[in-house]
């Protein structure tokens, strides 16, 4: 990302410095258009800004190039597509360019051989040979004259000074210098107006005349125009004397000087042009080169921007495409035009934003159901009435903890298992299995919207289960599932047994007991009254019957008295107490009295087993009523056994005591094994049916469990669980209250 | 046909001259010829006379033009010969202190209509012709008693010294074509400093 960024400034930065530069040359150039003299002296920075600007467009197309090669090889979405397009727009652009190049070089050539052809320059040589040939012919003339001077100086005896004006006037000279052939000027004859004429004899002139040749040039003069220069010796000089040289110079007709300086200034232009024609060619020509390939290079340049802005959103498209597969719905394409590929970009972001709003509604909706659903799974986990969910193929969908704890299986490690499956390899007498027969009963004969109350065995007691199926709503008529709702009632149809019970007892307590003692007494009153006066006979008969009278109203009283106890509201002084200290004094009790029966009392006691939290006085009278009852139990029974014995037993990590009283007596009768602690239930013939009653209410009342089922060998078994502590009365009291201890009970 | 441009002037022009050249060259689409044999210009020897309370110089050069510089001449390109003379008081712990310094300018050209070569002072405006090259050459680098400095302005007590380069560049009469001589040879040249200490 952060090397994109830079290539992409880099590339602006070069961008805008050769702007910078186009601008500076057409600003050099606009300067120059109309001053050659400026161009001269700027076109090498204004070539110097082209080629720098050459120089970055190479830099420019390189880096573009390489990227583009680079994309291509790397099989970068669109690259191919932009391959094609920079090869067609290049060869598009290059093709023209090329043919432009090739006939401006050939018109260059040719257009720049045409100013020099041979007309001209023969031409300009015979105007100047003409020019020559007119000034020669004058400078012969000039010459002549010299000759002439130098004659009549050497023959002429008059003095040189007058002579010498004389002549110059006479032939039109400038001025006449006589001088050695030396060089030392011995006369001048001078004119006013040639004040630029030198006065010394160079000494080029000196050395031509030496060599005995006549001098004779023409001079152009730095203001224009043309001097003729001759210079002749005089007369034959006698050995031994000095020479004696004349220079004469003369003007050139102004008319003819200008004639000549015209010819001589084309000539020396056209020579000039003629010697610079190659490298004029060559600057055009280059110059043109560097045209050609700044505008090659900007095409190809324009090319790959131009197939890059076109396939930019292609390519943008083609991500976000991507990236909406992906998931990725916050993707936004740049707009970057507002062509038809804009409005695609346009709808591909409203496509997009539309997608997300309508994922984000649904992933509220899905949130909003998780929450729904959790908080059904806490409410189901938190229910004491169980829950099954089916599948409309009757495969267990869920099932809560409830429903595992009610029937005394793992029901949730079940879901998946068709229903029928459920029951399958339990027991006999397996709460999950009598369930799955009784409901399978129902689904098999089609029956899916039910409640009913059932009742199962469980091991010595049983169980009451109100269950209610309903239907699913599914797609059309199927139904989508079914629900199984099911609650154990045993606990609350004993304790609604229980309240029945305790009321009956309240009200035979206040109606019965009331009238006993007026019984009683009136029978005492009775017997002293008439006892006394009546016969022998009478009397024995009015003593019999009072005599039952009382004893029987005795037996009421104390039958009266049982159901006020069993009624009556416990008062409690919970204690931590020794369990074995107090089952050892209360079989003490009982150890003489069971042995004049012929019955041996064996008690097994657990060391571990050290206190109870506990009602002293209750519990004493559970143990009594249970050695009662066992006692009791054992009566005409040869070598009766009873054995007491205390454990100290864990369960779910809390500590109970336990105590289980058996013998090996008839046991308690199969049809009543269910029902042993419900009052009024007893098999004996004086028993008040309150005994175990009052036990498992004393049991209940210390947040404990009891048992009662008949042991193996024969003889009745009741075990008894009670908590060592609070936090094990706590256990005792969540599990009274949750699901699971309703097992233990019957 | 004055001609103002200065060395420095010159030598950056070269600079951007031998770098188009080089790239255009690199671009293999340059027909122009590689430069032949090289322009010679050394100052042999020069010296400063006091005459009539004026320094003048007296400096002689050693000018050696290749055969296609001679051509270009007679072909109506404008040489050109700068005498860059300095006067400078030599100062122990500092850059010395330039106490004169003037530049001598001269053309030479050659007149195909009088076949003369003619050499001119641009400084003072006078003309000379001479019926060969070597000729005008010869003259172009002597230098006879060219007034430098007021000996007033020199101090006595202080050590000075001379020194003289000269400059030699072909050129074109015509503004308009000045600037294609960027794309030919180099014919110019640039003399060593010659430097000689004043006699007190």
């Amino acid at each position: 990302m952060a090397a994109s960024a830079l290539s992409r400034a880099f590339s602006t930065a070069l961008v805008g410095l050769g702007g910078l530069l186009w601008l500076a040359a057409i600003l050099f150039m606009a300067q120059t258009a109309q001053n050659s003299e400026q161009f001269s002296r700027l076109h090498p920075w204004i070539l110097g800004i082209n080629v720098a600007g050459l120089v970055m467009l190479v830099g420019l197309l390189a880096t573009k190039l390489a990227q583009l090669v680079r994309d291509f090889q790397g099989h970068v979405i669109g690259s191919r597509l932009k391959a094609r397009m920079v090869l067609i727009f290049g060869v598009l652009a290059t093709l023209p360019i090329l043919l432009v190049y090739f006939f401006a070089v050939q018109f260059l050539n040719k257009g720049i051989d045409s100013w020099f052809n041979v007309e001209i320059r023969k031409s300009l040589d015979d105007a100047l040979v003409l020019s020559r040939s007119a000034l020669e012919t004058r400078m012969r003339e000039h010459l002549a004259d010299t000759q002439l001077v130098a004659d009549e100086l050497t023959m002429s005896s008059e003095p040189m000074p007058g002579l010498l004006e004389t002549l110059r006037q006479r032939v039109g000279a400038l001025d006449i210098v006589v001088a050695t052939d030396t060089g030392s000027v011995i006369a001048i004859g001078k004119g006013l107006s040639s004040e630029v004429v030198p006065e010394e004899v160079p000494g080029e002139v000196l050395l031509q005349l030496r060599q005995g040749r006549p001098f004779v040039s023409l001079e152009p003069q730095p203001e224009g125009g043309y001097l003729v220069r001759t210079a002749v010796p005089m007369g034959d000089s006698a050995p031994g004397r000095q020479r004696l040289v004349v220079q004469a110079v003369y003007p050139v007709a102004e008319r003819l000087g200008a004639l000549a300086d015209t010819v001589q200034a084309a000539y020396q232009q056209f020579g000039e042009k003629d010697y610079l024609r190659r490298p004029l060619k060559a600057s055009f020509i280059l110059t043109l080169t560097v045209v050609l390939l700044l505008s090659l290079l900007a095409a190809w340049y324009g090319a790959i921007f131009t197939a890059q802005k076109l396939v930019q959103p292609i390519q943008d498209l083609v991500k976000g495409t991507r990236a909406v597969a992906e998931g990725d719905l916050d993707t936004r394409l740049p707009l970057t035009s507002r062509d038809e590929m804009g409005f695609l970009v346009q709808s591909f972001n409203d496509m997009t934003k539309r997608l997300r709003r309508a994922r984000e509604d649904q992933l509220r909706a899905q949130q909003a159901a998780e929450t729904e659903r959790t908080n059904l799974a806490v409410i189901l986990a938190r229910l004491s009435t169980g829950v099954v969910s089916l599948e409309p193929d009757l495969r267990v969908r869920t099932a809560n903890r409830a429903a595992g704890m009610i029937l005394g299986e793992d029901l949730e490690s079940a879901v998946g298992l068709s229903f029928g499956e459920l029951g399958a390899g339990r027991p006999g007498e397996g709460l999950l299995r009598q369930f799955v027969e009784s409901c399978g009963a129902r689904f098999a004969a089609g029956d899916v919207e039910w409640r009913e109350q059932l009742t199962f065995k469980a091991g010595s007691g049983r169980r009451v289960v109100m269950c209610a199926c309903t239907p699913l709503p599914g797609e059309g008529d199927a139904p989508g599932g079914y629900v199984l709702v099911f609650d154990d009632i045993t606990t609350m149809l004993q304790a609604q047994r229980e309240a029945a019970w305790g009321e009956v007892a309240r009200r035979l307590a206040h109606e019965i007991k009331n009238p006993l003692t007026p019984i009683r007494l009136s029978a005492e009153r009775m017997r002293l009254k008439l006892m006394p006066s009546m016969s022998e006979k009478d009397a024995q008969l009015l003593d019999r019957g009072t005599e039952t009278i009382v004893q029987q109203v005795e037996a009421m009283k104390e039958m009266v008295n049982a159901f006020s106890e069993y009624a009556r509201a416990p008062r409690f002084e919970m204690a931590s107490l020794g369990l074995n200290r107090l089952v050892t004094e209360v079989t003490d009790l009982y150890r003489a009295q069971v042995m004049g029966r012929g019955v041996r009392l064996k008690v097994a006691l657990d060391p571990a087993l050290t206190t109870v939290l506990a009602d002293q006085g209750r519990l004493r009278q559970m143990l009594h009523n249970l050695l009662t009852n066992a006692v009791e139990a054992l009566e005409g029974h040869p070598d009766g056994e009873i054995r007491v014995a205390t454990h100290l037993a864990t369960r779910d990590g809390a500590e109970f005591a336990e105590v289980v009283v058996e013998d090996n007596g008839p046991g308690f009768p199969r049809e009543l094994i269910g029902q042993v602690f419900d009052p009024y239930v007893t098999t004996k013939a004086r028993g008040t049916g309150l005994g175990l009653a009052i036990v498992r209410k004393i049991v209940e009342e210390h947040g404990g469990s009891i048992e009662a089922d008949n042991r193996p060998g024969g003889g009745a078994r009741v075990r008894v669980g009670l908590p060592v502590d609070e936090s094990s009365r706590g256990q005792a009291w969540r599990e009274q209250r949750g699901p699971e201890p309703r097992r233990e009970r019957a | 046909m004055s001609n103002s441009q200065s060395p420095r002037r010159r030598s950056t022009q070269e600079f951007l001259r031998q770098g188009a050249m080089l790239f255009l060259c690199f671009l293999a689409t340059a027909g122009v010829t590689p430069a032949a044999a090289e322009t010679v210009v050394e100052v042999r020897g020069a010296s400063l006379s006091l005459d009539q309370d004026v320094y003048e110089l007296d400096a002689r050069l050693e000018v050696s033009l290749p055969e296609d510089a001679r051509k270009a001449i007679e072909a109506g390109l404008t040489m050109r010969l700068d005498y860059e003379i300095e006067l400078a008081r030599v100062r122990n712990y500092m850059l010395d202190a330039t106490v004169a310094k003037l530049v001598q300018s001269y053309e030479l050209n050659y007149h195909a209509l009088s076949q003369r070569y003619l050499v001119r002072n641009l400084n003072t405006g006078e003309q000379q012709d001479f019926g060969t090259l070597q000729a005008a050459l010869e003259r172009l680098t002597e230098v006879r008693g060219l007034p430098v400095i007021d000996s007033a302005l020199v101090e006595p007590g202080n050590a000075y010294e001379g020194r003289v380069r000269a400059v030699l560049d072909l050129n074109s009469g015509s503004e308009a074509l000045r600037w294609i001589l960027f794309w030919t040879d180099d014919w110019s040249a640039t003399s060593e400093w010659y430097e000689w200490p004043l006699p007190p």
